[in-house]
């Protein structure tokens, strides 16, 4: 999505004067023509009845005045690194332009939002009316996604009770005061010139006990990162993820309690059985070779699973979800801590979850449904939860 | 004959302590000077950690600076960093007060501080360089470590040996070099073992992409077997499975 704080546009001001009869602001990123037009037509079919503003950062067409949507043009000052995903720009932005026009709510449509439906559209903006934060879901494949399976959610629905899948996902529904509330957390960070920094909506909406709702997003075409490699990427959204995660400690240590398991669609994988081979030798490499980095993140019964799971044969390889969870929440804490560099700690977190993926991808060969091996996995975090309590407070004192 | 004897005897022993009385109080006024300063960097370290805690020094650097000084010593945070290099700081500036006490306080002729403070700069300065050298050489070898690991090469470790013990060589022989011991011995020493070391390195890891090298080029011929994928790759991981894998 288009990032970086914005500049508003003052010569847009008089074609696209502020419109105090909209209550909803759409904020679009940079989009090619072809699939802005394709937003704007199906944004047209969404809300065919209202008046919806339509923040972008294109060059605007002029639309016919007797149609619902009114574009307001907007000058981003940098182009973003990272257009696969809502950054803190992004939020500010949003925030900015819904504020100068008035809007109650707004929603933030990530890249790729021409393959939106109007229905998919019009049910986020719905929910936005009536809860702080509506997150969408979106139905991806079992070899999609697979980060946010094994860190992301789980770890966001037990420290945070908080049941929405993507907590990092594309396309939200902000109430107009938590877009100022991702506006003030954005805001520190555009502040010092980060602006692709990532905002965990989800986390702050939690933390301020506004409410949330999830709304079913079918079909999303999802952009893929460019060509950053695993490595790269899984640090950079493990770090900020792991900081938002200590920022907010006070609050997580406190809450009590989890959102009931969603109600999904539990297909069984049908798809051939899948190369688990590269990700095995790279967890058999590192394990040879980075078992001593290990040994200063994770705790002895840890370790011994991971010596126990590097000579099992690849039919049976399988990494329990206790284990898995163990070894998110010693990442977690050595971050914390700074055991060792935060940049060595999370490229030595990459082998580890080769692992936990080709374990995942094993298990549902099998014929296990994948989105039930999540929800047992983000179980057996919440269920691990106390473990990240106890050796947060007292680091020390509590070491199994 | 025995009284000169015992004159002779009697003069160096009045000499000598003559000399002790009067050397005790230059040392009692170096110490009295390490101990204040010492006392003095605790408590401004104290008060430097307290105001820089109070002022969430730590979380500010996190959330301005993605690689921040906490990256080289990581056990630590920034705060605790600083405040021991005020403590150090005050703890060298003792030294430095000290010997001069110790050159004023002392009646004899020779003007010791005139030796032993140069000496002493380059002792700190020798320190510092160790530090700064084991520091470099812990950091680069785990980042080589992790990045050789998850770029899967088979020879990560030896790799990451190769760069640590670099870096250290490179480190012991300026540290001499600065306290001037050894002379052109240690300049030789150290041109023979960095060589060694860059030539060992350099043989293994040409040695060891021996053949990812011979089958890329195979491959740009187009010349492809059924050869296994190649790690670094572009196509690497499209070949190895039908459906990709899509991490986010």
């Amino acid at each position: 999505m288009a990032s970086a704080q914005t500049n508003i546009d003052p010569s847009s001001n008089a074609v696209n004067a502020p419109n105090p009869a909209s209550s909803l602001l759409i904020s679009l990123g940079s989009l090619p023509q072809e699939a802005f037009d394709a937003t704007l037509a199906n944004l047209a079919l969404a809300f065919p009845n209202d008046t919806v503003l339509v923040a972008t950062p294109d060059a605007a067409p002029q639309l016919s005045s007797g149609g619902p949507l009114r574009l307001i043009p907007y000058t981003p000052t940098s182009v973003s690194a990272t257009p696969w995903v809502l950054t803190a720009a992004d939020y500010l932005n949003a925030y900015k332009l819904a504020q100068e026009n008035n809007a109650a709510t707004c929603l933030l449509l990530g890249a790729e939002c021409q393959s939106l439906h109007p229905e998919a559209i019009r049910a986020l903006a719905k929910s936005a009316l009536t809860s702080d934060l509506a997150v969408a879901h979106y139905h991806l494949g079992p070899r999609e996604g697979l980060a946010n399976s094994a860190i992301l959610y789980p770890v966001t629905r037990a420290l945070f009770g908080t049941r929405p899948r993507f907590p990092l996902a594309l396309d939200l529904g902000l109430s107009l005061r938590m877009a100022g509330r991702l506006a003030a957390v954005a805001q520190r960070f555009t502040a010092t010139s980060q602006d692709d920094s990532f905002l965990w909506p989800l986390a702050e909406a939690a933390t301020a006990n506004f409410t949330i709702a999830e709304v079913e997003v079918i079909p999303r075409t999802l952009p893929q990162p460019n060509a950053r490699d695993l490595n790269s990427l899984l640090a950079l959204i493990a770090g900020s993820f792991f900081s938002d995660i200590d920022t907010k400690a006070s609050f997580w240590q406190r809450a009590r309690g989890t959102q009931p398991a969603p109600s999904l669609p539990q297909t069984v994988s049908v798809t051939e059985p899948p190369d688990i081979a590269p990700m095995l030798e790279a967890f058999r490499l590192a394990y040879s070779n980075l078992h001593e980095i290990w040994s200063l993140v994770l705790p002895p019964n840890s370790l011994l699973g991971l010596k126990k799971l590097s000579i099992l044969q690849p039919e049976n390889f399988r990494m329990p979800d206790n284990l898995w969870a163990r070894i998110v929440y010693d990442f977690i804490l050595a971050y914390r801590l700074r055991t060792i560099n935060r940049g060595h700690l999370l490229g030595a977190l990459t082998p580890l979850y080769l692992a936990w993926v080709a374990s995942h991808l094993t298990l549902i060969s099998t014929g296990t449904a994948p989105e039930k091996h999540i929800q047992d996995l983000a179980l057996a975090f919440e269920a691990d939860k106390p473990y990240l309590v106890s050796r947060w407070r007292w680091p020390d004192r509590f070491n199994p | 004959m025995w009284q000169q004897v015992e004159q002779a005897l009697r003069q160096s022993a009045q000499q000598v302590l003559y000399k002790l009385a009067s050397f005790l109080p230059a040392l009692i006024a170096l110490l009295l000077a390490l101990v204040v300063m010492t006392a003095i960097g605790m408590g401004l370290a104290a008060l430097l950690r307290r105001s820089l805690t109070a002022a969430k020094f730590d979380e500010r650097l996190a959330r301005n600076s993605s690689a921040t000084i906490s990256d080289w010593s990581p056990a630590h945070s920034p705060t605790a960093l600083l405040a021991r290099v005020v403590f150090w700081g005050c703890v060298a500036i003792g030294c430095f007060i000290g010997i001069s006490a110790f050159d004023a306080a002392f009646p004899g002729e020779s003007q010791i501080s005139l030796f032993v403070l140069p000496y002493l700069t380059h002792s700190i300065g020798a320190v510092l360089l160790l530090i700064a050298g084991t520091l470099i050489a812990r950091f680069l070898e785990r980042s080589v470590l992790i990045g050789a690991v998850n770029a899967k090469l088979q020879y990560a470790r030896f790799l990451s040996l190769g760069i640590k013990w670099l870096v250290l060589v490179l480190t012991a022989a300026m540290v001499l070099d600065h306290l001037q011991i050894g002379g052109a011995v240690v300049e030789l020493a150290f041109g023979i073992l960095f060589g060694g070391i860059v030539l060992t390195l350099a043989l293994a890891v040409g040695l060891g992409s021996r053949d990812i090298v011979s089958r890329s080029l195979e491959r740009s011929a187009d010349l492809r077997s059924n050869l296994d994928p190649i790690p670094g790759d572009p196509d690497y991981k499209a070949s190895t499975t039908s459906e990709p894998l899509r991490h986010f």
